[in-house]
């Protein structure tokens, strides 16, 4: 069943919505994800990093994993971390998950229960 | 209310922020699933027969846990816990308290759902909620 909002409420959430897009955090944030998308070295090798650490987790499940690709994972790592269009939006991103973190403590407050709790899709 | 303007573009102060969270909050809070779940919480607490099922399958649950994961629960066991978990159920306050969180949650889902649309962050995540809660 689609949900309606009431005209209050979804005014309130437009509010919320704007707000948090001019807020400094997310600024940075959208900034910095622009900064990266448009950085190939940078997309490339996270790329790399995410498919690596895919394969070495179902290694480890099946208890292949060997120093090498250790390794490796270790070394493409360092090599994240020392690249600046990374690191800033890596950072961007946790100064923005922390407003949002703040925002959903000021909503649950008000509310008695945790709101992002009951906002949760996933099911166990 | 001191805007900082950054490379053109006009930041929002937190306290802007947080006064729209609060806003949205109290917006929730009149609609018709956030009410009727109250009310039924509240009933639900008040109960002393529902508190007292509750009360009394939790403790089972909480004595066989370990019987439970490793899926070693005699039948009489599996029985006892099955009757004391539909003697909980049954009561009516119960339903009508998971009809009324099934609905609010709705609500929140799509709420949340149009909150990480255009932040690029998935709301509940963001806040640390994982499928167990």
């Amino acid at each position: 069943m689609p949900t309606t909002l009431s005209p209050q409420l979804q005014e309130a959430a437009e509010s919320l919505i704007n707000n948090l897009l001019a807020s400094e955090a997310f600024v940075h944030y959208q900034n910095a994800h622009a900064r990266f998308k448009a950085d190939q070295e940078a997309c490339d090798l996270m790329d790399q990093l995410a498919k690596l650490q895919a394969r070495l987790r179902q290694k480890q499940a099946d208890g292949e994993v060997n120093q090498a690709e250790i390794d490796s994972l270790r070394l493409l790592q360092q090599r994240a971390q020392r690249n600046s269009v990374i690191m800033a939006y890596s950072q961007s991103q946790e100064e923005a998950v922390n407003l949002l973190r703040e925002i959903n403590k000021e909503i649950s407050q008000l509310l008695g229960l945790n709101f992002a709790s009951f906002a949760n899709h996933a099911t166990c | 209310m001191e805007d900082q303007t950054f490379d053109n573009i006009e930041i929002a102060p937190l306290s802007a922020v947080l006064a729209a969270a609060h806003d949205f909050a109290a917006a929730l809070a009149e609609t018709a699933q956030f009410k009727a779940f109250e009310d039924v919480a509240e009933r639900f607490r008040r109960d002393s027969v529902a508190q007292q099922a509750m009360n009394a399958y939790q403790e089972k649950q909480k004595t066989w846990r370990a019987l439970i994961m490793l899926n070693a629960l005699s039948p009489e066991q599996s029985a006892e816990l099955e009757s004391l978990k539909n003697a909980f159920f049954d009561q009516t306050v119960v339903q009508e308290y998971l009809k009324a969180q099934t609905e609010l949650a709705a609500l929140c889902q799509f709420l949340g759902d149009i909150l990480s649309e255009p932040t690029g962050l998935n709301y509940a995540a963001a806040c640390g909620v994982s499928c167990c809660g």
